[in-house]
């Protein structure tokens, strides 16, 4: 619907450059947010995620300029957000810390710990990393394809593997599913190292992205992400979404900005529409379960 | 015995002194005719400070005084005080502090300027009656200007531009634009500002707003970005929309960030301040002070091969920014 005013009131906004870019820029954020739909159906939270993709981009980024190889590169970012990720879920599934205070506190303890050790210092990549050597174009729809055939394979994969369902059968009762022979604390360990592991990975598609690394990346990455899965129609209460529906979710969020530039209106605004579509969201996600429930 | 062993003791404590301290101020203070002057940047192995140092160390060069140079490795507020504390004990003639923090350093500095040190401040200031004077690298009236001034020659003083700021909120950015649209509204009539758009700081976010900008206002001719990570972060999108020289990009950065852009003709200007010119105003004003040359009320300033500059109350004022462009950015190193 938004899309179709926008082609009356700005064209321009479908020109096939700037469209390119967007999706591209977006690629990133897709693959943590299919990360985020996992944590939040096994009724978790892990706002850890933006100083994690800092951490791994900065990281990568030192590595390529030492001069390590591009997959090796891409092998230490995931393995390092996987190492990230194995803290947070050992803390929750294994001392059984809450989720939000945990990864409330992984999220301050890497952010500052990159201030501390870059001060702000941007990190120059090595000539010919940016979009992997390909030229530009090549480059954009490389890493929007990596985005996309990755959310095709975990949207199967829900469906069809076991460990897929594990993680709903987690997030609606964990008492049921251990019951039913699942082990929850197994699995809420698993969803966040794989949570990690792909932050990693989508640390890469954004470092491969341009010349230089800033040690902020990543900020305000977990709301975006947090808020692209709950527009996207995956329950806050655990158990239930699907990875199309944040696909969704996170184009709407991230048309909203340029949409509003494109239409000359004031960047007061765009937080405000944004808060709004979120707050939409919920209600109708609280409006649907009190029906189910009557 | 006992006296053989004091006499010992206290030659062995001078040789420790003497060698443990290699700054040359601790030694030929004692004679009272050299001057020592100690600089201390936020932290040691930033570029930026360490860009301030070669322009001290020109300055103390030309004025035959002793230069000490220490710093926390990192930012760190209660170890800029300690090292003050070492330098009270060490009773060098003048302090030049880059604050960290601008309570925290401020004790420490009373306490210094009890015992006689002249103090001066740069780049980050303390409370004004810890220090005698500031050295101000730049006021907003000065940036808004250079920036508008730039921007409309890059235009040709007319035409479509936009501006990225960090945040709507932030106070400083606001006091810019306030100057910016000033200065426009004054001089450069036929220059229209279309937008302003927020990236939170972040460089990522400013190429976004960039490529939407562009694409959303096609006869943009300039892009001004406010905030040091826009600058890359907008030459950036300009670079990959294919605009490059079709739309100018400026703003407020750091060299390093922008030399690939400024080298590839992205980028066109980058401005601040010259920070060796600021750590050589520093050392000389410092030296004033602690020559008693200069005392409060004075209108201006004597430094050296860079002449006179001008004094606003308190504050030293290194002037004009200075615009980082294609043929002397690659001397600087932060």
């Amino acid at each position: 619907m938004l899309l179709i005013f926008l082609a009356i009131a700005a064209p321009a906004f479908f020109q096939p450059q700037p469209l390119l870019s967007l999706l591209t820029r977006e690629a990133p954020t897709l693959v943590v947010a299919c990360g985020m739909a996992f944590v939040i159906i096994s009724r978790q939270i892990d706002i850890s995620v933006g100083s994690q993709f800092a951490v791994c981009c900065v990281c990568a980024g030192l590595l390529a300029a030492k001069g390590w190889p591009m997959p090796m590169v891409f092998l230490a970012a995931i393995s390092l957000g996987a190492i990230m990720g194995a803290l947070n879920g050992w803390l929750v599934a294994g001392i059984r810390l809450p989720s939000i205070v945990v990864t409330l506190a992984t999220m301050v303890m890497w952010r500052e710990a990159l201030r501390w050790k870059r001060q702000g210092e941007f990190v120059n990549l090595p000539d010919g990393m940016q979009w992997l050597g390909l030229s530009q174009v090549g480059g954009q729809w490389t890493l929007i394809l990596v985005a996309l055939v990755l959310l095709v394979v975990l949207a199967m994969a829900t469906k069809h593997l076991s460990a897929g369902r594990f993680v709903y059968a987690v997030g609606t009762d964990a008492e049921a599913a251990r019951l039913a022979g699942i082990r929850p604390q197994l699995t809420t360990f698993s969803v966040f190292v794989f949570m990690g592991a792909l932050v990693g990975l989508a640390a890469m598609l954004n470092v491969v992205q341009s010349p230089q690394v800033d040690p902020k990346s990543g900020s305000g990455l977990e709301l975006k992400v947090i808020a692209a899965a709950v527009v996207g129609g995956v329950a806050v209460s655990g158990g239930r979404g699907k990875l199309w529906g944040v696909f969704v979710g996170l184009l709407l969020l991230a048309c909203i900005s340029p949409a509003l530039t494109h239409l000359h209106v004031e960047a007061y605004w765009e937080k405000a529409i944004q808060g709004a579509i979120i707050l939409l969201a919920v209600v109708a996600d609280g409006l649907r379960t009190r029906k189910q429930r009557s | 015995m006992n006296k053989i062993l004091s006499v010992l003791l206290l030659a062995c404590l001078a040789i420790v002194s003497g060698c443990g301290k290699s700054e040359p101020g601790s030694s030929s203070n004692a004679g009272g005719s050299k001057i020592t002057i100690a600089l201390m940047p936020k932290s040691k192995g930033n570029a930026y400070f360490i860009s301030c140092k070669k322009g001290a160390d020109k300055a103390a060069k030309e004025l035959g005084v002793d230069l000490v140079f220490d710093g926390p490795t990192d930012p760190d507020p209660a170890k800029q005080n300690e090292i003050i504390e070492n330098w009270i004990t060490l009773g060098v003639n003048a302090i030049a502090v880059a604050c960290e923090n601008r309570e925290g350093i401020s004790t420490a500095l009373r306490k210094a300027k009890a015992k006689g040190i002249k103090i001066i401040t740069y780049d980050a200031d303390a409370m004004t009656d810890a220090r005698d004077f500031f050295v101000n690298q730049a006021t907003p009236e000065g940036i808004g200007f250079a920036l508008m001034d730039e921007a409309a020659r890059l235009c040709g003083n007319e035409g479509e531009f936009a501006i990225i700021t960090a945040s709507l909120t932030a106070a400083n950015m606001i006091e810019w634009q306030k100057y910016i649209e000033a200065r426009r509204a004054d001089k450069y009539p036929n220059m229209k500002m279309v937008a302003l758009r927020p990236c939170d700081d972040l460089k990522d976010k400013a190429q976004s707003e960039a490529t939407a900008l562009l694409s959303a206002n096609a006869n943009l001719k300039c892009i001004m970005a406010i905030c040091s990570p826009a600058v890359p972060g907008a030459a950036e999108a300009v670079k990959q929309a294919g605009k490059t020289g079709k739309v100018k990009v400026l703003g407020l950065g750091l060299p390093n960030e922008n030399k690939r852009y400024v080298h590839d003709g992205v980028t066109d200007s980058v401005i601040l301040w010259n920070t060796e010119d600021l750590g050589y105003l520093t050392i000389f004003a410092a030296n004033a002070l602690a020559k008693g040359s200069l005392k409060a009320g004075n209108k201006t300033i004597k430094a050296g091969t860079l002449g006179e500059f001008q004094i606003e109350g308190d504050s030293i004022l290194l002037g004009k920014p200075f615009t980082f462009n294609k043929d002397n950015i690659d001397k600087f190193d932060f």
